[in-house]
Parts: structure tokens; C-alpha cells; sequence
């Protein structure tokens, strides 16, 4: 808590202007008030409009008070809280240590219903409409920037999470490890390896999967190459790999035949990011998973 | 002696008066400016804080041309609210190499200390160019000249370096050799994304709670 504190030299600095400006104020205030008569003896002042002169009137009792309260009050203040030089303060408070308190006094009211929700199973709290609504609400502030408010995927790049198709499996667990850990695809461009005309044949094969294997179709000996290793001989995709499935009609990237050739071109490397648990909770993650998992 | 005869003296003494304002209203700088200049833990850097690279330092200059910090504050708070929205709240001794910070004073859009590392590459440079891609509710302009300009052709990044370097930022001759290399074949956008995704890392190991 002393790291950004002042030198000892500084420290003494700030005290004793401090203190001594303190002192000042009091004495001016009290001796200007209690003095004044005095003041007069020395020799007479300034006179306007035939008998005004100054220091006639006092001033009003609570404008004094007033100041006398005040000045008290910083003395007080000064005690209590940090900001004369490095002394901490009779309280001890600090703003890292009001969040800290903040947190254990959030620990202590929630930390029985959080036990409670990490323990349910994914089933139990999906019979729960509350928690399925508190559920939504954590999606739709960490997911759904990318993945939509409703969570159906946008910008041809962030995948849908309501269809049948999960790159990295639908799983309870897989999707945990997804959401803990990230995920990094990885699909190089085939450009240089296959040129136009392949990666044109290549194209066409992957969007006639859908159909069944075409045997006699001239893209399918470059796929059966290069490409049946991570997604597939059918095309039936690899969870492990994060290799999509291409034996059906639904497209990450797009699945119209420009944006399956720009796939084959350029290569794709959809990441995505690591939620630790400074992000997403234990129990937030439990949330999410009753809402991802089907 | 007492304050009447003092007010008297002064007020009748127009040298004496000017001197006694001074004195007075310096006091307050005494206190509260000069020790901070002595103070070391506001010049250490917090955490693995490091310099701006030169492609970091351009988007940097960027953030600064197009008046991100108008709309975005880079400074969290010590509020738990805070805290769990956007992460660790800042710390002094993350500033060190801003010159000048960017703290900002309204948030029309979120803040963005914390922004380094929790969205993509490839999120930003949609975001950027068209926010309602990604957030329909947005109304954050669009940026779509960032991908048409060269990031070199947004200053003499050599000179900024060196400039950087004069007030105390520890970059060798090397990185400001390299630094014109550096951002060959960049375009704005990159340099941008590249100084966004470093914002706010450099706290290391400790945490906001």
C-alpha cells in the first residue's frame, strides 16, 4: 500500500506546510476577530462617506464558526484518511482496498447460490427459466459481440451456436475447453499447392459433398490428397482439428462459390479467444454451457 | 501582533501585497506538485510495461488523428462495477510511456484500457470498418479510409522515435533503424488493431481485486 508513497524528506514537506498553513488560518481568522480593537491604536484608517472605516463591525459569529468548522474538519480528515504525506490514515483506506471489500462483501452474499448454481448440471439449470435469463445476460455481454445478440453467428466468420454444425464439438466438455482454453483454426491457402484451376475443381467438389461422394468428379483425387487428411474422405469434418464438416449445407465462411474459393485461396485462421477466470467465472461458465449445450 | 495590524501593513504596501498573493497561492503547489516530481513510483514502469513499438506507436498516432479518446476513456476505475466490467482498474505506473496519455474524460463508448487481447484481429478490422456488422446496436462511426492508406504515410515514425527517446523512453539505435521497415506493407488499420491489442497488458501478474 506504501509503493506510491512520497519520500521521507517529501512526506515531511507535505506535513509541515500543511499543518503550519493550518495554524496560520486559525491565527488570522481568531486574531482578526478578537483583535480588531487593538488595531485601531496605531493610527487611524481610510474614512469614505464621512464615518465609514473599516474593521467597525464584526463579522457574524457563524461565518467564524463556519471557518473554524472547517478547518477542524480537515484536521479531522486528515486523521482519518490518507494525505499527510505518508502517513495511511487512522482508518487504513485505500481505493484498492474499497474494492477489495467490495468483493468480499459480494463473496458473502452470492457465495452460497454460486456453490449452489456450479453444482447443478447442465439439465438442471435448463429446467430453470431465472437462471436461464441470468444465462442470457452473460452471453449477450461477453459472447455476443462476436456471435450475434442471439447468438446466430454474423460477418461470415463467427460461428452460429444454435445449428447442428460445432467446429470443435458440441460437447459439454469440448465447449468448456473451447471457452477456457480458445481455440485456433488453422486452414493454410492452397493457392501454390493446387493453382486456379485446382483449387476452381476443388471448390466445386466441396459444394457438391452435400449430395454424396461424386466418384468421377475431377476434384475429388486433389481432395482425397490434400484435404481428406483433416476434413475428412466424406467430408464429415474433425472436431479435434477444428476442420469443418463439408458434407452439409452450412457454410462458416460463406457457401456461395466465391467465398469457398477465397476459402481454398487465402486460407482461414478463425480464433477463438481464451475466457479465463477473471472474465468468466466457474459459474458463469456453467451458465453458458446450459445455454450452448443441447 | 495581530491580523488587524497585518491587513493594515499589506494594504497599505502594494509590494508587500503582491508578494503575499504569491506566497500564498503557491502553497498549494508546494504541496501537492513539487513532491510528485521527486516521487519515483509514478516514473516506474508497472508490471512487463514496455514502450510502443514502432507499428504500436503509429496506431497510437492514429487513435490520437481520429479522436478515439473523445469517445473512449482508457482509465478503469477502483469500482467493483468497474472492475468486473472491464477488468484490473489502472494503475500509475501503466502510463509511463504515454506521452500524452489518453485517459479521456467521457465514455460514449466503452472504455478501452483493457481492450488488448479480448476480441480478434479479425473482430477489430470488421469493427472498424463497419460496426454494425458486428454490433447492430452501435453508433460508433466507421472507418473505412484506415484500410485504404499506407501506415508509414502517418508520420516520420523515425522522428517520433528519437523525439520519444529524448524525453527518456529506452529505445536503441536498432529499433529506431528498423522502425521504417517495420512498417512496410502496413496498412493504417494494422497499425491500429496492433496498438489496440497491446493496450492495457502490461500489468503482468497482478490482478484487480
Amino acid at each position: 500500500m506504501t509503493a506510491d508513497m512520497p519520500t521521507a524528506f517529501w512526506s515531511g514537506w507535505i506535513a509541515v506546510l500543511t499543518l503550519v498553513s493550518l495554524a496560520g488560518m486559525v491565527w488570522l481568522v481568531w486574531s482578526v476577530y478578537f483583535g480588531r480593537d487593538k488595531g485601531q491604536e496605531s493610527k487611524p484608517g481610510p474614512v469614505w462617506d464621512g464615518d465609514l472605516k473599516e474593521g467597525e463591525r464584526p463579522a457574524p459569529m457563524w461565518w467564524i464558526w463556519l471557518l473554524f468548522g472547517s478547518l477542524i474538519f480537515s484536521l479531522v480528515y486528515l486523521m482519518l484518511f490518507p494525505g499527510l504525506g505518508s502517513f495511511q490514515g487512522l482508518l487504513d483506506w485505500s481505493q484498492g482496498s474499497r474494492v477489495a471489500a467490495s468483493y468480499d462483501d459480494y463473496e458473502a452474499r452470492f457465495a452460497g447460490t454460486r456453490a449452489e448454481i456450479s453444482a447443478m448440471s447442465v439439465a438442471e439449470i435448463q429446467n430453470d427459466s431465472g437462471l436461464m435469463a441470468t444465462a442470457e445476460r452473460i452471453f449477450r455481454r461477453e459472447c455476443a459481440v462476436c456471435h450475434g445478440p442471439e447468438g446466430r453467428g454474423q460477418a461470415d466468420m463467427f460461428p452460429n451456436l444454435h445449428d447442428v454444425d460445432w467446429q470443435w464439438g458440441g460437447e459439454e466438455d469440448q465447449i468448456r475447453q473451447s471457452i477456457r482454453g480458445g481455440r485456433n483454426a488453422v486452414m493454410v491457402g492452397w493457392e501454390a499447392v493446387l493453382g486456379a484451376d485446382g483449387i476452381e475443381q476443388v471448390s466445386e467438389y466441396v459444394l457438391s459433398l452435400a449430395d454424396g461422394v461424386a466418384a468421377n468428379h475431377p476434384g475429388k483425387a486433389i481432395y482425397d490428397r490434400n484435404c481428406a487428411v483433416c476434413h475428412g474422405a466424406d467430408g464429415a469434418g474433425n472436431p479435434l482439428l477444428g476442420a469443418s464438416r463439408l458434407s452439409d449445407r452450412i457454410w462458416l465462411y460463406g457457401g456461395d462459390p466465391k467465398s469457398i474459393r477465397e476459402t481454398l485461396t487465402q486460407g482461414r485462421f478463425g480464433i477463438m479467444p481464451a475466457f479465463d477466470e477473471q472474465r468468466l467465472d466457474n459459474t458463469q461458465l456453467q451458465l453458458i454451457l446450459a445455454l450452448l449445450v443441447r | 501582533m495581530n491580523g488587524m495590524w497585518l491587513h493594515r501593513k499589506i494594504e497599505e504596501n502594494t509590494g508587500l501585497l503582491i508578494f503575499g498573493i504569491l506566497f500564498v497561492s503557491a502553497i498549494g503547489g508546494l504541496v501537492q506538485l513539487l513532491p510528485i516530481l521527486e516521487q519515483d513510483s509514478l516514473e516506474t514502469a508497472a508490471g512487463n510495461t514496455r514502450p510502443y513499438s514502432a507499428i504500436e506507436l503509429t496506431g497510437r498516432d492514429i487513435y490520437i488523428r481520429e479522436g478515439c479518446s473523445v469517445c473512449h476513456s482508457q482509465q478503469i476505475r477502483p469500482l467493483i462495477a468497474e472492475v468486473e466490467r472491464y477488468g484490473p482498474y489502472s494503475r500509475a505506473g501503466e502510463f509511463v510511456y504515454d506521452r500524452p496519455f489518453l485517459w479521456g474524460s467521457k465514455r460514449t463508448g466503452p472504455d478501452l484500457h483493457r481492450i488488448g487481447g479480448k476480441y480478434t484481429d479479425d473482430w477489430h478490422r470488421i469493427h472498424l470498418l463497419d460496426p454494425r456488422a458486428v454490433v447492430p446496436g452501435s453508433i460508433m462511426p466507421a472507418y473505412p479510409w484506415l484500410a485504404r492508406r499506407e501506415a508509414s504515410a502517418a508520420g516520420d515514425i523515425t522522428a517520433k522515435m528519437r523525439g520519444l527517446r529524448r524525453l527518456g523512453h529506452p529505445y536503441t539505435d536498432a529499433e529506431i533503424a528498423g522502425a521504417e521497415a517495420e512498417l512496410e506493407d502496413l496498412l493504417e488499420i494494422d497499425a491500429l488493431i496492433a496498438y489496440l491489442q497491446m493496450l492495457g497488458t502490461g500489468l503482468g501478474g497482478e490482478d484487480g481485486q
